[in-house]
């Protein structure tokens, strides 16, 4: 058991960012460990795929390719990587923290009987041991996980912890493995786009409501055309994600999505701890809020006391005049 | 049809602190439901209204948890039962499942359970699938819509609404199913309700009563602290909100921030 195993997402024919971010970080932690970098992609037709990732420093990619594993299902990808993992004996497998890779790394850990850290924001190896560091509890803890040698580990690491691979002509190889005999205990019927997506946690500014926006009508007057000239998403609390002013998938919080951008933008919003839980690790945080006291204040780089009546209009013009929007 | 619902006990809010042999410290804080259970809950409590037959609310936990299981038994569910051993409370995830699976494998008779997506204590969401696997069931995470459950059939039908997609897939029965707070509207229990579970006790199981032992988690914690505290921030001072509002945007500016 040596070196690291990098499963790779895909987007559209091409590696997804955050795999790159992890054949980045996975080259120093395979050297820790001792042993190779290698990669493991998974899908109906990927042999494309597999020579983009060569160029990403792996030493070997394994390729398991079968018409059944065009589309995701637990069985069909667990199955997969476990083949994968028998042939490379990895100490380390990473994949992202998506739901998906969630749904997937914590069966291909059970399974395994490996270890499992989810949601990880960074790695190291110390005298063959690995160790995570992953928050919990909102952001209000900073674990870290110190994993015995001698049994492998699974982390789910979250997007942009690491810079991308450089890439490297590293002269490896691709190996192709068979898919295993599998029961296949769900079946896909359709796939979909979200409608009117909102990927929160994709974008790099993010202008989130709450109560003190008054309505649903105000709301959308107010914070869309705001969000709109930063060339931002919208978001909200949940208060009024409850009260049904905003669809469930703009909420940010303890019960909502965590968020990161560039900058965040909270108007009307009290900064409940629950609140801060999907926000707090943003870059810049600006507040806007009517009462000086109001916890938001707390986190925020820059506050602005005010109606938010008032200041959004105001903002949002003076945003679309200086930025040419 | 027997439908199992996990439950898990939660602090309200996450302002613990850390005790000084980095266990966690909640003390002080409202104990509440996982509010993603209460959802998973809810979504058991109206399949089994459908299909009227058993709905037992699990957990693994201590007495204490005793109170919110009242709560899910107010709310409709038929029958309770806690887990309970002092060798369960250093488990991680994985091993809790291997718990909770021996349990259901005990029941014998479920075809389907209902979890959270994931807890907002620990929010790693490898629950329901470690659970699915150790039970050798199908599983379904991140759900936001149960199209169909068809005990005869043997199938489940529901929509996994992913960050970007939507999927619509059917598994073979049993199943674990992991749902998200979209799925439905949890009910409040009646106050009749709530004073006429006042007095249940739950059945309790040990692990000598599952058979399972030699449990352990698969890391240490080398470390647990608060995140780094933010940058002390400014508040934009001016005669009139246009005044600064003007300063908010020369500042966003200037650090180029936007
Ligand atoms: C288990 C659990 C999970 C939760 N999960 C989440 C979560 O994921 N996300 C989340 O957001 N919350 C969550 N909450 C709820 C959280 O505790 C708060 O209730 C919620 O965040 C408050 O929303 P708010 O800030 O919009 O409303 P309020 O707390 O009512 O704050 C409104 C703010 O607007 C200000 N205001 C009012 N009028 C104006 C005006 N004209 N101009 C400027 N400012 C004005 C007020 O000063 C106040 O600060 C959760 C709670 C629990 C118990």
């Amino acid at each position: 058991m040596a070196g690291v195993l990098v499963y790779i997402e895909q987007v559209g024919g091409d590696v997804a960012a955050v795999s790159r971010e992890l054949m980045g970080k996975g080259q120093e932690l395979a050297a820790s460990l001792g042993g190779p970098l290698n990669a493991l992609v998974v899908g109906g037709d990927v042999a494309g795929l597999a020579s983009q990732v060569v160029a990403l420093g792996a030493a070997t990619v394994y390729t398991v390719s079968d018409a059944s594993l065009a589309t995701y299902t637990t069985d069909g990808h667990v199955a997969a990587a476990k083949a994968t993992v028998e042939a490379a004996q990895p100490a380390l497998m990473l994949a992202s923290a998506s739901f998906q890779m969630r749904d997937f790394g914590a069966a291909l850990a059970a399974d395994l009987d490996a270890g499992l850290a989810v949601d990880v924001t960074d790695l190291k190896v110390e005298g063959g041991a690995v160790s995570a560091v992953r928050p919990s509890h909102g952001g209000n803890v900073i674990n870290t996980y110190t994993f015995a040698a001698g049994r492998p580990v699974v982390a789910l690491v979250r997007k942009q912890s690491f810079a991308e691979a450089a890439g490297s002509a590293s002269g490896g190889t691709v190996t192709s493995l068979p898919l295993p005999a599998t029961t296949m205990r769900t079946q896909v019927n359709n796939v979909a786009p979200k409608t009117g997506a909102v990927n929160l946690t994709d974008a790099a500014i993010i202008v989130s409501g709450g109560r003190g926006l008054s309505d649903k009508d105000n709301y959308y007057k107010l914070i869309p055309p705001l969000a709109e000239a930063l060339g931002g998403a919208y978001g909200a609390s949940r208060a009024i994600v409850d009260a049904g002013w905003v669809p469930y998938e703009h909420q940010v919080g303890q019960t909502g999505k965590t968020v990161s951008p560039k900058l965040y933008v909270a108007a009307g919003v009290s900064g409940a701890i629950q609140h801060l839980a999907g926000m707090r690790t943003s870059r810049n945080i600006v507040a806007i809020n009517k009462d000086p006291e109001a916890p938001i204040f707390r986190v925020a780089n820059f506050g602005l006391v005010g109606d938010v009546n008032e200041v959004l209009p105001l903002l949002t013009a003076e945003l679309r005049q200086r930025l040419g929007r | 049809m027997h439908i199992v619902v996990c439950m898990k006990q939660v602090p309200r809010d996450n302002s613990v602190k850390i005790n000084s042999d980095l266990s966690i410290n909640a003390d002080g804080i409202e104990k509440i439901i996982n509010l993603f259970d209460e959802y998973a809950i809810e979504e058991g409590l109206a399949w089994n209204e459908k299909h009227s037959g058993k709905l037992t609310v699990l957990s693994m936990g201590s007495d204490e948890w005793v109170e919110q299981m009242r709560r899910a038994l107010a709310m409709g569910a038929t029958d309770s039962l806690l887990l309970k051993d002092a060798s369960f409370a250093q488990l991680d995830t994985l091993a809790a499942a291997k718990v909770v699976a021996a349990a259901i494998k005990k029941l014998g008779d479920v075809d389907l359970v209902f979890c959270g997506r994931n807890s907002t204590d620990d929010e790693s969401g490898a629950f329901a699938p470690a659970l699915a696997r150790a039970l050798g069931w199908a599983q379904l995470t991140y759900v936001g819509k149960v199209l169909d459950v068809d005990p005869a059939g043997k199938k489940v039908t529901a929509e996994r609404h992913l960050e970007t997609v939507v999927e619509t897939v059917t598994a073979s029965l049993p199943a674990v199913v992991s749902v998200i707070k979209d799925i439905n509207n949890p009910r409040y229990p009646s106050l009749l309700k709530i004073k006429k579970v006042a007095k249940i006790q739950p059945p309790v199981w040990t692990a000598a009563d599952l058979g399972v032992s030699g449990l352990s988690a698969a890391a240490t914690i080398s470390s647990r602290v608060p995140p780094p505290p933010r940058p002390s921030g400014e508040i934009i001072d001016g005669p009139d909100a246009a005044a600064k509002v003007r300063k908010l945007v020369d500042k966003l500016l200037e650090n180029q921030i936007i």
